[in-house]
């Protein structure tokens, strides 16, 4: 394979994007395989430092998803991380972050549609910024968690 | 006297979203549940609406954690496929005879996976997404459906129909199928039975002049909500179905089969029609990448509710175009378009050509229930609809059987809901000595210590059948998982979720140790209780797991790429691994509950909300600030039904009074609260402190006082209220006046009050009404903006009409005019119709004048509870949690809530203590699992996690100045865990280092 | 204009009188540093304390930094950005506003040693300020610059100079506003291509030691445990990564989004001279864009991110 496969880690809340994953999934809507998901009970829950951390590590794209404004299940958890992720997404464009490595979006439950076409895109852009060599570490402290 | 039975079970007919609510309510008071439903899955009307007015929330994300609940509730029998033949016996100690109509497959082997569907040969017109494309003859309703179990549409089936196919049968990984089924009968032996049988929309196919039976381009509401749907026959883009063209131009026809009486015998108005339909209008236009124009016709908007008003409002603003005529005609062009004829508001007729016609049909009562109304003894009014009285909204004339949702008169979700828990709340009030009698407790063994011990994972892979071995090498995951850290166990399974499995799982826990499972299967969102109750049966604690989602997330969606689609599974299971070795077991804590409610406010609705708690057994405490009890109804002649208030207030009273469960506070208010749910305690202004486990709000509301139209210079010049109480004394001015003005929207639908009143339209047919009965030849003019006389109530306006009452519609920008020249009065108005100025001369001049809120935030702020721009309490979900607070414990009842009539005032106070009970009843709460706690060493106080918690679960400690986390009322959503600069908040079951294992382990 | 003598004097007896009232235990102020062009901190208990009080052109500590760390009574001299600062710590609950006493000191901007020592190469062995000028001499000579020429970056587009509407009392006349940051630099940069903007951004800190004496300079960095220090999980290495460097100063920023007074304490502070400031900018003109928000101008603000609108913008979510 001659074209460059890249690495996406996904952040997905569980009541709204996660589900129209799962509904993807039922209706068969096929996606490439490029991104790997991180189950979180709420956007809202989304450290800011998580996206740092996926680039570092070498991720080519990060994908954050989420309810639609008033949709989510904890009211508002979704409106605290839409702030957050406007300044992040900011910061990192205005200091050299290629457009297309870090997308956002909402995604119902029910859209099951919408996300195999969000996927296809975040895919396809990902791609097209070639591997992230700009923010991830030189080398990597490997190793095992600490387990307590 | 002998002791009558009492059966601690109920029965709830109908699994849309009322009979779902009123089952969960009745479950969680402490009893056992039938929720017998005809269809092959619960949901109903509701699973198959795109969007929901006036949030734009998604209907199905919002419906679906509520079918999730309900289909693993303990208490809660789901009988599907199942219809009701005969209610016998009498309140109490009913036996229901039902049957059960045989589905064709064995739900215990069904693992939904949808290979039966695949393999078909029969296409059937798809119901769900009303005809307008195909399902097979082996389904399942819709992609979330409860129970997820496919079934068999016996008509249609080639098997079951001549005896040929088979293969459904023949595919089925899980043996599954079985045409052998019979129906079988039942007897079910209930206290009450809670009726929930929803509505059929107008079929418009008789309207010849309306053209549906053969134009495509004419089509109905409910069907253009599918086509809107993302689950829909054309995934949310909107085409006609014709042609398959995009629609330059849509106009809804409203009130198509409802305000009627013509052709459609349904002289009642709907009531959501005008909202949906300008919801579908703005939805419409979001979906479409092009300039589409939408054109309301209606007679008159009737956005009465809850932020209908700016909703309506804001639809305008996006340019939908409303158009005040009803069309009657509509004529099909050549070229696939619909040409209307109608006359406008100022009199001129005009022609005028769409793309597609969308008809706003209303809610019907289905023949069905006609019948099941007929066959069990329950009054009905003449549209068909249960009869009921305004002071007891929701039962029905069969003493012990009750009613909810549509079929006490057309209304939308959050009235549904709103009634059902009435219905949950009345269903029971007899059957409070039974309580707890059937209902079942799941016991587990004491989980194990694993405090110390290194964790010691066991994995399963599963199969599912061919649904994931089909696509990924099973055995390579295995062998990999076998190589991660702290991986103990790991192997294969066909069906992760079979019986066999969990037994094998239970076993492996204890022969083997095993701290933490992980399961590669699919999803969490599904399967993750399952598993966490088969390790809490193992003895380990349950939140030791985690799952990786390799069916929906990957073989389903990568089949055409196995090896990308293993080594994505590998991955997914190494994160899952990575995450589990973090795992803490997670402790559940148990707070007592006081088994009082403390309700503020003694009107109408404070008083019902007591008076059934007491019926259920529990105690309250009522505060009311004024002298006497009774609150703004005092001021109220008669209900729109013609009850007498007085006389209700009166006998509401003596039962308070009489009550031994209700202690009533008078002239005092809220002092000092402190506490959350299960352990409020609140120091009343009178000394008093009460402890209690609820709170219920029923501040009520406030006439306004208008600053307009002479209001308080001229003597000629009343409030609805002021002319009630003269009505109540017989004051002899009102009865000998020969010319009355009632003057409506009074303060309301302006922009500094972008809301409607929703009780003023009602009140002034129903008072020009009396007047009129009373004085036919008493001239009654009503000067209105639009008349929202909605539901069973349109029948007043009719009335009025027929008995010379002179309705003549006015502008907000040509309000009328009114001067005095001595004692006269003159009313100035311009009616539209003659297109001339009228000149009135009334001995009344009657305003609506507007409900405005109480502004309780000083209350507000001490129970942490929020209020609206408008100043009405704000619900937890405007759809779905219509009198609950985003605080746990905290409810509200009556028009502090929002203005609404009598019964609807009665049926929230049934409603709120319903959802306070489902509180009341459990002795010990459970609180804890997956929520947030703070790391003091990190804490700085800052208040960051304060500010954004949606539940207000999050105070500062003062003495300690660190932020300290309430377990009872922490969701689990996070966010004050990636707000906080210094990582103090801990989500437990998602902590960074967890989360952070993940990232690493995916990459 | 009060000469700066006078107003000395003035905060001094404001110090005194404080104290003498009981209304405050301490007064942090300022005192002349003991090498030419430098002050330092003075936490002042006595009159004799009161009387080394200065107000100074160099006084490019931030004062609000020490207060958390006086659980009484405290009263500090600060000027515009300090007491923004002390106004930000109220909000965020590090101190009380009973036990706060501000006085208020008319700022005219803080002039930059680094661009003095540039235009005067020759040893400086004593300067001397007044509102506009600043004296410098050396063994045997002796020149003088105009204040304009060499202020600070921040202070040039400092729209709070006088602590009007927050201090207890206010010394000195007050000063004008100036005219806001622009921006206009770093919209000029965002039209760069991505290799020019990294370059600068990287650029800038390329010599940080992670010393963190930025962060220990800056008022708004109270967390008990830094993110820094953090091991489970560990957010930054301890190595000196090119990476891990650059996401402490974006997380640096991210942290005081909506909170920074652009007091430029942290670059004052950096013994590498990185421009810090840069990274807090581009989140500044965010927040005051989108939110309208500006930090420490009263005692009732929500910062921006303890809340929400819903209408809050939104064109970079799909």
């Amino acid at each position: 394979m001659s074209e460059f496969e890249p690495k996406i880690v996904a952040f997905f809340c569980n009541w709204c994007t996660y589900g129209a994953a799962d509904l993807a999934g039922v209706s068969r809507l096929d996606y490439p395989p490029n991104f790997r998901v991180v189950r979180l009970p709420c956007t809202g829950r989304l450290n800011p430092k998580y996206i740092l951390e996926a680039f570092k590590r070498g991720a080519d794209g990060v994908w954050i998803s989420g309810c639609h404004p008033g949709d989510c299940h904890y009211i508002a958890g979704n409106y605290h991380a839409r702030r957050k992720f406007m300044l992040l997404h900011h910061m990192l464009e205005a200091v050299g972050l290629e457009p297309g490595r870090l997308h956002f979006s909402w995604i119902s439950s029910a859209e099951a549609n919408k996300f195999q076409e969000i996927a296809r895109e975040v895919v396809e852009k990902v791609r097209a910024c070639g591997p992230n060599v700009n923010f991830r570490k030189a080398e990597l402290d490997l190793g095992l968690p600490e387990v307590a | 006297m002998a002791t009558k039975k009492v059966v601690g079970a109920a029965l709830v007919a109908g699994g849309g979203v009322a009979g779902m609510q009123a089952a969960l309510d009745l479950a969680n008071a402490g009893y056992y549940v039938y929720l017998v439903e005809k269809s092959l899955a619960i949901g109903g009307r509701m699973s198959q609406l795109d969007k929901t007015f006036p949030t734009n929330d998604c209907s199905m994300c919002i419906i679906s954690p509520k079918l999730v609940e309900v289909g693993r509730h303990i208490n809660i029998e789901l009988l599907t496929l199942t219809d009701i033949l005969a209610i016998d016996g009498a309140e109490g100690d009913f036996r229901v005879r039902v049957r059960k109509n045989p589905r064709y497959i064995d739900m215990s082997k069904c693992i939904a996976c949808g290979e039966c569907t695949k393999k078909c040969p029969v296409k059937v017109d798809n119901e769900y997404n009303e005809l307008l494309d195909k399902r097979k003859a082996i389904y399942v309703q819709y992609a979330q459906a409860v129970p997820l179990k496919y079934g068999i549409d016996a008509e249609k089936c080639l098997m079951l129909t001549k005896g040929k196919c088979g293969s459904c049968q023949k595919v089925c990984p899980a043996k599954a199928v079985d045409y052998g089924q019979k129906a079988e009968e039942a007897v079910l032996n209930v206290g009450s039975v809670v009726l929930a049988p929803g509505f059929k929309p107008y079929n418009p196919k008789d309207f010849e002049t309306y053209r549906y039976a053969d134009d495509p381009n004419v089509m109905t509401a409910l069907e253009f909500e599918r086509l809107l749907g993302a689950t829909g026959p054309t995934m949310g883009h909107v085409v006609r179905s014709g042609d398959h063209k995009e629609p330059q131009s849509i106009a809804f026809l409203q009130c198509v089969g409802s305000r009627d009486i013509n052709r459609a015998d349904n002289g009642y108005c709907s009531s959501v029609c005008c909202m949906y339909a300008i919801k579908e209008a703005i939805i419409a236009k979001e979906h479409a990448k092009y300039d589409l124009q939408v054109t309301v016709f209606y007679m008159d908007i009737r956005s009465f509710g809850k932020d209908f008003e700016r909703y309506y409002e804001k639809a305008k603003a996006k340019g939908i175009r409303f158009v005040r005529s009803r069309i009657h005609t509509v004529q099909p062009l050549k070229d696939g378009g619909v040409r209307f004829h109608y006359v406008t508001d100022h009199g001129q007729s005009t022609t005028e050509d769409f793309d597609l016609a969308v008809l706003s049909h209303g809610l019907v009562i289905t023949g069905e229930t006609q019948d099941m109304s007929r066959k069990f003894g329950l009054e009905t009014d003449k549209y068909n609809f249960a009869k009921t009285s305004s002071f007891s909204p929701v039962a029905l004339s069969r003493p012990g059987i009750y009613a909810c949702g549509v079929f006490t008169g057309p209304k939308d979700i959050p009235s549904s809901v709103m009634e059902a828990s009435a219905a949950a709340a009345a269903a029971s009030s007899k059957l409070s000595s039974a309580r707890g009698t059937l209902t079942r407790t799941v016991n587990v063994p004491a989980p194990m210590d694993i405090n110390g011990e290194p964790p010691r994972i066991g994995v399963f892979i599963c199969h599912c059948g061919i649904n994931i071995a089909s696509v990924i090498d099973v055995p390579k995951v295995v062998e990999f998982a076998k190589t991660l850290p702290f991986v103990e166990f790991a192997s294969n399974t066909m069906f992760a979720c079979s019986q066999d499995n969990q037994e094998q799982m239970v076993k492996l826990i204890k022969d083997m140790r095993l701290n933490r499972i992980v399961v590669s299967a699919c999803s969490p969102r599904t399967h993750e209780p399952l598993f966490m109750e088969t390790l809490a049966a193992a003895g380990l604690n349950k939140y030791l797991f985690e799952m990786a989602n390799i069916r929906n997330h990957d073989s389903w969606v990568h089949a055409g790429n196995p090896e990308e689609a293993t080594r994505k599974a590998m991955d997914m299971t190494e994160m899952a691994v990575a995450k589990a070795a973090l795992l803490t077991p997670l402790t559940e804590n148990v707070i007592d509950v006081d088994p009082t409610a403390l309700v503020i406010g003694g009107g109408v609705a404070g008083l019902n909300a007591a008076l059934t708690l007491s019926q259920q057994g529990f105690k309250s405490v009522v505060v009311e600030k004024a002298e006497k009890l009774g609150g703004i109804a005092n001021r109220i002649l008669s209900t729109s039904k013609d009850e007498d208030v007085g006389k209700y207030l009166d006998e509401l009273q003596a039962k308070v009074e009489a009550d031994p469960n209700i202690s009533v506070a008078l002239k005092a208010e809220v002092g000092q609260v402190e506490g959350f749910v299960g352990n409020f305690e609140t120091t009343l202004t009178n000394g008093e402190t009460v402890k209690h486990g609820v709170t219920i709000i029923a501040t009520g509301a406030l006439e306004s006082k208008p600053a307009e139209y002479l209001y308080g210079q001229n003597p000629k010049v009343l409030t609805h209220l002021e002319l009630d109480e003269r009505m109540k004394a017989r004051d002899e001015a009102v009865d000998a006046a020969r010319t009355f003005v009632f003057v409506q929207c009074v303060g309301s639908r302006e922009p500094e009050r972008m809301y409607c009143s929703k009780v003023c339209c009602t009140h002034t047919v129903h008072s020009a009404v009396h007047i009129k009965k009373k004085n036919p030849d008493a001239r009654i003019f009503v000067l209105y903006r639009d008349m929202r006389t909605y539901a069973q109530k349109e029948d007043l306006y009719k009335e009025a009409r027929d008995l010379g009452v002179i309705f003549v519609r006015y502008d907000l920008d040509s309000k009328p005019k009114v001067s005095e020249s001595g004692e006269a009065l003159n009313v100035e108005v311009h009616d539209p119709v003659s297109g001339r100025n009228l000149l009135i001369n009334p001995d009344f001049l009657v305003l609506a004048a507007a409900i405005v809120s109480g502004r309780e935030s000083e209350l507000a702020m001490k129970y942490k509870v929020p209020l609206d721009e408008d100043g009405w309490f704000f619900e937890a979900h405007q759809k779905l949690r219509p009198v609950d607070f985003a605080t746990d414990g905290m409810f509200m009842a009556g028009i502090c809530h929002y203005p609404k009539p009598m019964d609807e005032v009665v049926a929230q106070a049934q409603a709120a203590a319903a959802r306070a009970v489902t509180v009341l009843t459990q002795p010990k709460m459970t609180v804890g699992g997956i929520v947030a706690e703070i790391n003091q060493a990190k804490c700085s106080g800052c208040g960051v996690c304060v500010a954004v918690c949606p539940f207000s679960a999050v105070k500062i400690d003062e003495a300690k100045g660190k932020a300290a986390v309430n377990e009872a009322m922490c969701k689990g959503c996070g966010t004050c865990a990636s707000s906080c600069r210094s990582d103090a908040p801990i989500l437990r079951g998602f902590t960074n280092d967890g989360l952070f294992a993940q990232i690493a382990a995916a990459l | 204009m009060t000469s700066l003598p006078d107003l000395n004097q003035k905060i001094q007896s404001a110090a005194k009188r404080l104290l003498a009232e009981g209304k405050a235990e301490v007064v942090i102020g300022c005192r002349q540093g003991t090498t030419p062009m430098t002050v330092a901190p003075i936490f002042c208990r006595t009159e004799d304390d009161c009387n080394q009080l200065i107000w100074s052109n160099f006084a490019k500590i931030n004062l609000a930094t020490y207060l958390p760390k006086y659980p009484g009574k405290v009263a500090i001299i600060a000027k515009g950005c300090d007491a923004r600062s002390a106004v930000g710590q109220v909000v965020e609950k590090q101190i009380e506003r009973e036990n706060l006493y501000i006085v208020g000191v008319a700022c005219g901007g803080l002039v930059d040693v680094e661009q003095i020592q540039a235009r005067e190469p020759r040893p400086i062995r004593a300067a001397e300020e007044d509102w506009a000028t600043i004296k410098l001499s050396g063994d045997g000579w002796s020149s003088s610059l105009p204040k304009e020429d060499v202020l600070r970056r921040n202070c040039k587009t400092c729209v709070s100079r006088t602590p009007e509407g927050v201090a207890d009392e206010l010394i000195g006349e007050p000063t004008e506003a100036l005219p806001a940051d622009d921006y206009a630099d770093l919209k000029a940069l965002a039209g760069q291509s991505l290799e020019e903007k990294m370059a600068y951004f990287k650029g800038l800190v390329k010599n940080c030691l992670r010393c963190y004496a930025c962060r220990n300079a800056c008022p708004l960095c109270y967390c008990p445990v830094c993110f820094v220090d953090e091991t489970r999980p560990q957010w930054l290495g301890k190595s000196q990564d090119e990476m891990d460097t650059f996401t402490f100063h974006l997380l640096r920023a991210f942290h005081c989004s909506g909170r920074c007074t652009s007091c430029g304490g942290c670059e004052a502070a950096c013994p590498m001279d990185i421009k810090l400031r840069e990274f807090n900018r581009l989140l500044d003109e965010e927040v005051q864009k989108d939110w309208n928000y500006l930090p420490g101008l009263s005692w009732d603000q929500t910062p921006p991110l303890t809340t929400y609108r819903p209408d809050d913008e939104a064109d970079f979510i799909k």
